[in-house]
């Protein structure tokens, strides 16, 4: 701790804090432009400079670290004087046509000029002008220089944060402007990051350009219902449309940062196909608007004519957990039915391994502890597309401390500049990988490896041959087991390709048991794609586990199971919340036939899905900003989202309508409100018993968790891992694919745009893309003779589809990949249940 | 376009340095040489893709620094003179009115006929030898009228 | 004075190595290299030299403060970017004896350790570059660069590395990153470049002038070098002297010859017998003298005593005929064209400066003119973030605390007063 002073009040503060810092801690405000702690120190704008004794010039507060007994003032005459000519050099050369501009009224400069004179400026000189009229610089980005502060954050936020380095100052002096590449049309993550830091109206949003002034908003505080970093942000409506999704400084995990689907894709919200009425299914297959109570009467009857074994239910990963834990009560308490589950996507089975795998069930980790550490290794995951934000905060981490970084992914991706090591596996064989590193790890020493569970199994793992089996060369593995004997913190971030490929699982979890037996301080960071994903398993959204992670004794059916009961004509009813199986489960042809086999299916959505087409009763549902309750990002932090608007129409929310079910079977069912169910939550599992639901952020928030006494179940026998040791069983079959010309193993997965099907309901998202795409690697592309953005036809042996092609410098060769978002791909229909990676051709067209 | 003579220039300079970005600077400057003094934004993307860098990076650093004629039309002949301090103080204003009146052209434009170039300067450090000029690489110096009628009846 | 900087250059072929191998070059390396690189610091601190380059930093001390890790990667640059108008030193040495600042620098990286060196030239020295890496290739060639120079285990790389157009760049933390291929602005300090400099590596950035006095210090030892000129800051010093004289050019004479003997004796008096105004000492960001003060010693702490400074030693001589008006705009429009535009107060204060200016000196001026300078200047003095815009109201200020009056008339006359 250091004591100094500043404006005579007596402080203390850590070791190397900034005087800014320290001042604000005392309770001193003192102004900035140019800093941004997240970003790198430029101490250029000069409007932060403080008096220190003993010191001929005014410092800059943004930079100066305090020192003992250091006697600093923040408001002396000089320091006022300095502030003031600085403020007014700003004016001198800005355009001041504040009436017409977006930021007027949230404007950094505005707002400090107010607050510190000067009252009127000097300059009656010509100013410089940049251009006349504003320029638009990407389908969400327009750009007016004249009123430019220099502060450069733009230009850093997108360069050291972002990664994508599309702006930079242009010209000298006066004549520096911060714009693209001859202020060409951006090809760029359009995460509008520069758009957020720019203090005053420069960076303007596009689609929000003249539509509102800040005073005419309303705002309400929530969570972008995109992936599971779980980016807080204020989302604010006018005259009942929402306009505008702003993040802010020092809010949420990811503070200014939000990706283009955060910032920009909550204008689904507002599309004209939203379901406003409840509709049943007339006998010639079109739907007729029911009310609210002839829906009910119809469920509750339907839900009475069967048997609990026979009924489900299926919820998206977008929904409260107040919704989650409503439901499971519904199901179990009311029903009696285990049968409920959370994504097509993958198998509950898969879901319990990797939950147990990961430790999710443990409780919560920070993405600030995880990458506090020596080595991190990120695996399963195309982070950066998949969890942007989670990539920004890892990139300027990474940048800035000495952290050793492996990234592991058959496809390059942009946070690959901030890795050590890229190693670039065989889709699908990413615990193959793992567990040539656990072979080499044995090899190095074995005495350590005494009475960890597979043992057995990994005395027989051959490096060499796994080596081979994923694709990797021997050496980049032996370099990755070198660099993780060397750590002593280690974090494995795990993507949701483990639970695609839960084979993978049990690398994850022998390299795991490994680490730990050489007394790795170890950390795993899941990496998931929805918005509350983990919350719908906290909330016991699985079939073999309640709220909590206690398991069940008589495990229900998952997703995947309800599929293939209804296929059997096992299952009667189902009832799916926002969940689109048709368009999502991994063999289309298969789910639409099982799901046309039900008697009653019941689907609540916003939007009329693939799905809710072949419902019998379709229910209006909510989004995410006309909910209040809680969100559950990937680390663990149980986050407060606020509603603003009212759903459309007589739009209901899943909890009201869950509710209103429970109660037309059972009297008493409750409660019904979100706070009462929190309530409740809190008394059902330890897990959320003392957690204090975030509202900005905190790490209370992060819940805590006991290891549960959970079954895993052995996705190929019926024997769990740590049953492994005693049978020792033959490796797993990897699914290796010999590559013919022209033959493509299909690779599934996110858009940097789109993360579910909301996401195509959003026009400005839509409009980031030209179309459906299929992504090959560089070398590839020069293979087959196309350049990006021919038109192609991929074809696989159960589907055909017609792409735009683009390609990636760095990712492995042999492989396709094509993004989960585009409904018009149909891409599950390429997909056939049990038959796992497809092969396509590419052909030009 | 980058030609090969340009590229392997540039992968001579990459040995230079330790890192790849520092050979930007000059390898910008050879590829405008390339083109007789003209910078395209071809050769900008080109430059940035052969280095690995981002093209904003070119982009800047042509901005940032006076030599770099990016997207101008520069003439086969860059007369620069300088008009600081010490020159002025030895007329290079007359010598600038002069070339203006001779060549029919204001400071700051090229002849129609693309053969010059004629542009105001800051100092080029030959102060001592004031006024001076710079016609592409070359230095002129102790500058008079009938001087520069005879540096300009010269040039090829 | 005998002649040491300037020695070689009115020499036939100069530049090849075999003219300065004949005037006795490369002995000073010879008798370095046996040396303990430690006992060379301490020489060259006992010698008294401080850079050439404006500041007048104390040469020997900045290498000591190179850390003695000898696995670290350590840097030399020569800043050889000669930008400030008025000073055209620099480039008579690349051009006419580039081996005398090879081996200047040859020593001085075995002094602090460096195993690569640069010379950052500024980009319109074109012939200078071509000179230096010629000179360079000989040097190689000769076994004074590269592996094991002279069998003595001590290796050194050497580059040219060309600007292309930025006065910034010769402030050593642009001019490092300008050297790592970005736009020269300059770093936040500490850390000083010492510590980290070039990829982030210590870094010793000297001049060329005062890199170029290192063999002579070698060879002739501590106490000769001190004992020229004065005490505080001795040595010999090329003065280059430009505008209305009889003989612009360069002068080598000791430290703290006055101002006067270098304008009346040796640079030939006042052009065409006019009568003599004012004086820059030492680049356009030296406060002028007047004629009371032409008897100063042209030396670090005589000059920076009258409020001005040595600078580079490029001396701008004036006579009569002289507007300062007109040169005060002329010098302010240098400094806002070579602001870098990192800091507002010298971006945007040099821009408004040199309107202001630029309206006074076209017979534009305002009442409150001339108090508007002296505000703006409030402004910018102190608050920037490298000297350049401080530089930018030295000059300024300097030329109004002697022709006040200049100004003030051409704000009433709407012209000039003696022009
Ligand atoms: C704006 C500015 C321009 C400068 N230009 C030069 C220059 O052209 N040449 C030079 O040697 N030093 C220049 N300097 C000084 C350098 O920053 C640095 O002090 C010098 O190179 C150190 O070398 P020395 O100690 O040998 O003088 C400049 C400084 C500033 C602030
Ligand atoms: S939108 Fe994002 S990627 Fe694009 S320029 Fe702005 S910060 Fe960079
Ligand atoms: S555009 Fe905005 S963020 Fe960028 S430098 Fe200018 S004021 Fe700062
Ligand atoms: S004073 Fe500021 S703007 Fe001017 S050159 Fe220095 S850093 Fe750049
Ligand atoms: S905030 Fe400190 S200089 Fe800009
Ligand atoms: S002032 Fe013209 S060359 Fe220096």
């Amino acid at each position: 701790m250091i004591t100094l002073t500043i404006n005579d009040k007596e402080v203390s503060v850590e070791d190397g804090t900034l005087i800014l810092e320290a001042a604000k801690q005392a309770g001193f405000h003192i102004p900035t432009f140019c800093y941004q702690p997240i970003l790198s120190r430029l101490a250029s704008c000069r409007i932060c400079l403080v008096e220190i004794e003993g010191q001929r010039k005014l410092q800059p507060s943004c930079v100066t670290p305090v020192m003992p007994g250091m006697k600093v003032q923040t408001e002396s005459q000089d320091v006022k004087e300095a502030r003031i000519g600085v403020l007014e050099f700003f004016l001198s050369n800005h355009a001041l046509d504040c009436p017409v501009c977006d930021k007027g009224g949230e404007c950094e400069l505005q707002n400090m000029v107010y607050k510190y004179g000067p009252k009127k400026g000097e300059f009656t000189e010509k100013k410089e002008r940049f251009h006349e009229k504003d320029y638009i610089l990407s389908p969400v980005i327009v750009k007016n220089s004249n009123r430019c502060v220099q502060c450069l954050r733009c230009v850093r936020v997108c360069d050291e944060a972002v990664g994508r380095t599309m702006l930079g100052p242009m010209g000298r002096g006066a004549h520096q402007e911060e714009t693209s590449f001859l202020k060409s049309y951006m090809d760029c993550d359009q995460c509008g990051n520069c758009i957020e830091v720019c203090p005053v109206g420069c960076f303007m949003r596009l689609p929000y350009r003249y539509r509102a002034r800040p005073w005419d908003l309303k705002s309400a505080s929530t969570i972008c219902p995109y992936c599971a970093t779980g980016c807080r942000m204020d989302i604010q409506e006018r005259g009942g449309e929402y306009i505008r999704a702003i993040s802010k400084f020092g809010k949420g995990v990811n503070s200014e940062l939000m990706c283009a689907r955060g910032r920009f894709g909550f204008d689904f919200l507002n599309n004209e196909d939203r379901l406003t009425k409840p509709l049943r299914k007339k006998d010639d297959g079109t739907f007729e608007e029911i009310t609210w109570a002839e829906a009910l009467e119809t469920i509750k009857t339907n839900f009475k004519l069967s048997s609990p074994e026979r009924i489900g239910a299926i919820i998206s990963a977008r929904n409260t957990n107040e919704e989650f834990y409503l439901l499971q009560k519904l199901m179990r308490t009311v029903l009696k039915s285990n049968n409920i589950d959370s994504s097509p996507r993958w198998s509950s089975d898969a879901v319990s391994a990797y939950v147990t795998a990961c430790g999710i069930n443990e409780g919560g980790t920070s993405i600030a502890d995880s990458i506090d550490v020596d080595t991190v290794l990120i695996t399963g995951s195309h982070i950066s597309d998949e969890n942007p934000v989670t990539d920004y905060l890892l990139r300027r981490a990474f940048d800035t401390r000495r952290i050793g970084v492996i990234i592991a992914s058959p496809r390059a991706m942009k946070l690959d500049s901030s890795a050590q090591m890229t190693l670039r596996n065989i889709p699908a064989s990413d615990g193959t990988l793992l567990k040539a590193v656990v072979a080499e790890l044995y090899t190095a020493k074995p005495e350590a490896f005494k009475g960890v569970t597979g043992l057995t199994k990994i005395k027989t793992l051959d490096s060499a041959t796994l080596s081979k089996d994923c694709g990797v060369a021997l050496d980049d593995i032996k370099a990755t087991t070198g660099k993780l004997l060397k750590s002593d913190q280690i974090s494995i971030l795990a993507g949701t390709e483990y639970l695609r490929f839960p084979e993978s699982l049990e690398g994850l979890v022998f390299l795991r048991d490994a680490l730990r037996a050489l007394k790795k301080d170890l950390k795993i960071l899941p990496l998931l794609d929805r918005c509350n994903q983990r919350g719908a398993w906290d909330m016991g959204i699985h079939p073999a586990f309640t709220p909590g992670y206690e398991a069940l004794e008589k495990e229900g059916l998952g997703c995947d199971r309800m599929v293939q009961a209804a296929d059997d004509r096992q299952l009667d009813m189902l009832y799916v919340i926002c969940e689109n199986i048709a368009g999502l489960y991994p063999d289309a042809k298969y789910a639409v036939s099982a799901l046309s086999k039900l008697k009653f299916l019941v689907v609540q959505d916003v939007f009329m899905s693939e799905t809710a087409k072949l419902a019998h009763i379709v229910l209006p549902g909510a989004a995410f900003a006309e909910k209040d309750g809680s969100f559950t990002n990937q680390e663990g932090r149980a986050q407060k989202i606020d509603s603003l608007l009212p759903p459309p129409g007589e739009a209901k929310t899943a909890l009201e309508v869950i509710a209103a079910i429970g109660r037309e079977l059972d009297y008493g069912f409750g409660p019904s409100t979100a706070d009462e169910v929190l309530a409740e939550i809190r008394e059902a599992t330890s897990m959320y018993r003392e957690v204090e639901i975030d509202t900005a952020r905190n790490d209370s928030a992060l819940v805590k968790g006991k290891p549960a006494a959970l079954r895993i179940a052995d996705f190929l026998g019926k024997k769990r891992f740590d049953d492994v040791e005693a049978e020792n069983k033959p490796s797993l079959p990897v699914p290796v694919v010999k590559v013919k010309p022209l033959s493509f193993k299909l690779v599934t997965g996110n858009h940097l745009f789109y993360s579910g099907t909301i996401a195509r309901r959003s026009h400005t998202l839509r409009n980031l893309v030209s179309g459906p795409m299929v992504e090959v690697s560089v070398a590839d592309a020069e293979r087959l003779g196309l350049s990006d953005g021919d038109t192609v036809r991929v074809k696989g042996k159960y589907h055909e589809a017609i792409l735009t092609l683009k390609s990636k410098k760095g990712s492995r060769d042999g492989i396709a990949f094509i993004p989960e978002n585009f409904t018009e791909v149909g891409l599950n229909r390429f997909l056939k249940r049990g038959e796992g990676i497809q092969e396509v051709t590419i052909r030009k067209i | 376009m980058l030609t090969e003579e340009t590229k392997t220039h540039i992968e001579g300079l990459l040995n230079k340095y330790k890192t790849r970005r520092s050979a930007v600077m000059p390898a910008l400057m050879h590829a405008q040489k390339q083109n007789a003094g003209n910078l395209t934004e071809e050769d900008m993307r080109e430059v940035a893709d052969y280095i690995g860098l981002n093209p904003v990076v070119t982009n800047e650093i042509v901005g940032f620094y006076t030599m770099y004629n990016p997207l101008k039309d520069i003439g086969t002949y860059h007369i620069q003179v300088c008009a600081n301090l010490s020159c002025s103080l030895r007329q290079a204003e007359f010598i600038i009115e002069y070339l203006e009146k001779k060549l029919d052209i204001k400071s700051g434009e090229t002849t129609k006929n693309k053969r010059y170039t004629l542009t105001r300067v800051e100092c080029l450090g030959s102060c001592g030898t004031a006024p001076m000029m710079q016609i592409n690489d070359d230095y002129f110096e102790d500058l008079t009228v009938s001087k520069v009628d005879e540096i300009l009846s010269n040039l090829d | 004075m005998e002649k040491i900087l300037l020695k070689n250059i009115h020499k036939e072929d100069s530049f090849k190595i075999e003219t300065y191998l004949a005037g006795g070059g490369y002995v000073a390396l010879k008798k370095a290299l046996k040396e303990r690189p430690d006992d060379i610091i301490q020489l060259v601190q006992d010698s008294n030299l401080r850079g050439r380059g404006g500041a007048g930093f104390p040469a020997g001390l900045k290498w000591s403060f190179i850390p003695k890790d000898p696995t670290m990667q350590k840097y030399l640059a020569c800043n050889a970017d000669e930008g400030e108008p008025g000073t055209f030193k620099d480039r008579a040495i690349i051009d006419n004896d580039p081996h005398l600042l090879i081996e200047g620098m040859i020593i001085t990286s075995f002094a602090i350790g460096a195993s690569s060196s640069y010379i950052y030239i500024r980009g319109e020295f074109e012939f200078g570059a071509s000179r230096l890496e010629e000179a360079i290739a000989e040097a190689y060639e000769k076994g004074y660069l590269g592996d094991n120079i002279l069998g003595t285990g001590f290796n050194l790389d050497m580059a040219v590395h060309r600007g292309a157009g930025a006065y910034i760049c010769g402030e050593e933390t642009a001019l490092l990153d300008s050297l790592e291929g970005r736009r020269g602005q300059p770093r936040i300090k500490p850390p000083f470049p010492a510590i980290a400099g070039l990829y982030g590596k210590p870094t010793v950035i000297n001049n060329v002038e005062t890199l170029s006095c290192i063999p002579a210090i070698v060879e002739k030892g501590a106490k000769w070098f001190a004992a020229i000129g004065p005490e505080k800051s001795p040595g010999p010093k090329i003065f280059g002297v430009s505008g209305h004289v009889e003989r612009p050019g360069l002068y080598e004479l000791p430290m703290g010859t006055s101002a006067r003997e270098i304008i009346f004796e040796h640079s030939g008096g006042m052009l065409g017998g006019k009568k003599f105004k004012a004086l820059i000492p030492g680049g356009v960001t030296a406060p002028m003298l007047v004629e009371e003060e032409l008897d100063t010693g042209m030396d670090f702490d005589s000059l920076a005593a009258l409020g001005s400074m040595l600078g580079s030693g490029g001396m701008i001589v004036m006579d009569e005929t002289t507007c300062m008006v007109r040169v005060s705009w002329i010098i302010n429009k240098f400094f806002s064209h070579e602001s870098c535009g990192k800091c507002t107060p010298c971006r945007e204060g040099t821009t408004w400066l040199t309107k202001v200016l630029y309206r006074i000196e076209h017979g534009e001026g305002n009442a409150g003119d001339v108090e508007l300078l002296d505000r703006i200047c409030g402004n910018i003095f102190g608050r920037t973030f490298c000297p350049l815009g401080d530089g930018a109201v030295m000059a300024l200020r300097g030329c109004m605390k002697h022709f006040r009056d200049e100004f003030v008339y051409h704000v009433e006359h709407k012209r000039c007063k003696v022009c």
